[in-house]
């Protein structure tokens, strides 16, 4: 189950503690180190933003938006551990933003489609050749759009913001924790009658 | 056997690195926005050296609200940039040429230093060095281009005077 890509894996302790760090050097006038926390975490919050279903060139726009948000307001993260959460959810709220005003204009199918299919025209799509990545890929199609969402927000930060993820999903913030569980569990199931 | 909470996330994540991967050039491009801001890295300042009118209605100075073409040629030390702004009834677009051709991230903003807050429109220029906006905002605008896929510091970003759209 391990592979290359997640980069030591978006639930490992390694990667916050190293954007920790480079935080703290940023912020102490090291400008090289900017960059390093952009490398970092800029494939994080990607996912972040992809898992609110905003299409790739919206999503690109909305992770450079929330660098500038940090770069101008960096004061206002007080603790340096809470730099990646405080990425995120700025990520995560913006992304909303964008979302929200752009389905107003255009048809929900596409999101759900976006969120179902792989990307079936691009090389990325037939990549999932592997039975077990396959049958994860078929078993999360079979789940509610939200719980799809839900899941790939929290397989990339484990321990999300509850109120910007509640808000986006038209959910009360104390349902995030039970249905998380719940869509947990569905995928459980639907992975076990999978195999 | 039944994978735990944790291991399920993982593998979920790992599922959507390998379908949906970011984009290679997320950070540079990240990095590349907040050089545009003006906070990294110092660009050069390009020249008008020609401008050519070609309007099919009015003469003079060129409003092209109505119908018509603008031509405008940036230079710098290294590279010319050519504008081509056109118009007609139904919208106006803006194509460009960076000479010599290079791959260039170009963002079409508002006149003025903080362009990266007021959202400004995104190009490339692909291998031949065109870039187009098909729908460019109007007004007072500036073009900053920034070569992509260079070392740190190799070509200097660009940036145009303003110029009317």
């Amino acid at each position: 189950m391990t592979m290359h890509g997640a980069s030591g894996g978006p639930t490992s302790s390694a990667l916050y503690d190293a954007a920790t760090d480079a935080f703290r050097r940023w912020r102490a006038g090291d400008d090289s180190a900017l960059d390093e926390l952009v490398r970092m975490m800029s494939p994080v919050l990607w996912h972040v933003v992809r898992a609110t279903g905003l299409d790739r060139e919206a999503a690109e726009d909305v992770v450079q938006n929330s660098w500038l948000t940090l770069v101008r307001s960096g004061d206002s993260v007080r603790d340096p551990q809470a730099i990646t959460r405080w990425l995120c959810t700025a990520a995560r709220r913006e992304a909303w933003r964008v979302s929200k005003a752009a389905t107003r204009t255009r048809p929900v199918e596409d999101d759900v489609i976006d969120a179902r299919l792989p990307a079936q025209s691009s090389p990325e799509g037939q990549v999932v050749e592997d039975d077990q990545k396959a049958a994860l890929w078929r078993a999360l199609g079979r789940l509610p759009e939200r719980c799809q969402k839900l899941l790939r927000i929290v397989a990339w930060e484990p321990r999300p913001d509850y109120s910007s993820v509640a808000e986006g999903l038209d959910m009360p913030i104390g349902s995030i924790g039970p249905t998380r569980r719940r869509c947990l569990d569905k995928l459980r199931v639907e992975l076990g009658g999978a195999s | 056997m039944t994978p735990t909470d944790e291991e399920l996330l993982q593998s979920v994540a790992e599922l959507y690195a390998e379908i949906d991967p970011a984009p290679d050039d997320l950070p540079d491009g990240v990095l590349a926005r907040l050089a545009v801001e003006g906070l990294e890295i110092e660009y050069e300042l390009l020249t008008l050296v020609e401008r050519v009118d070609v309007n099919a209605g009015t003469r003079g100075p060129v409003d092209t609200g109505t119908t018509g073409t603008v031509g405008l040629e940036f230079a710098g030390s290294e590279y010319r940039v050519l504008v081509r702004i056109s118009s007609d009834d139904g919208g106006r677009r803006v194509d460009g040429w960076v000479v010599p051709a290079v791959p260039m991230r170009v963002f079409l903003g508002p006149e003025g230093d903080a362009v990266a807050a007021q959202a400004p429109q995104t190009a490339y220029s692909d291998y031949d060095g065109r870039f187009e906006f098909s729908a460019p905002m109007s007004g007072e605008v500036r073009l900053w281009l920034l070569p992509q896929g260079s070392g740190e510091g190799q070509v200097a970003p660009l940036v145009t005077p303003p110029f009317r759209v």
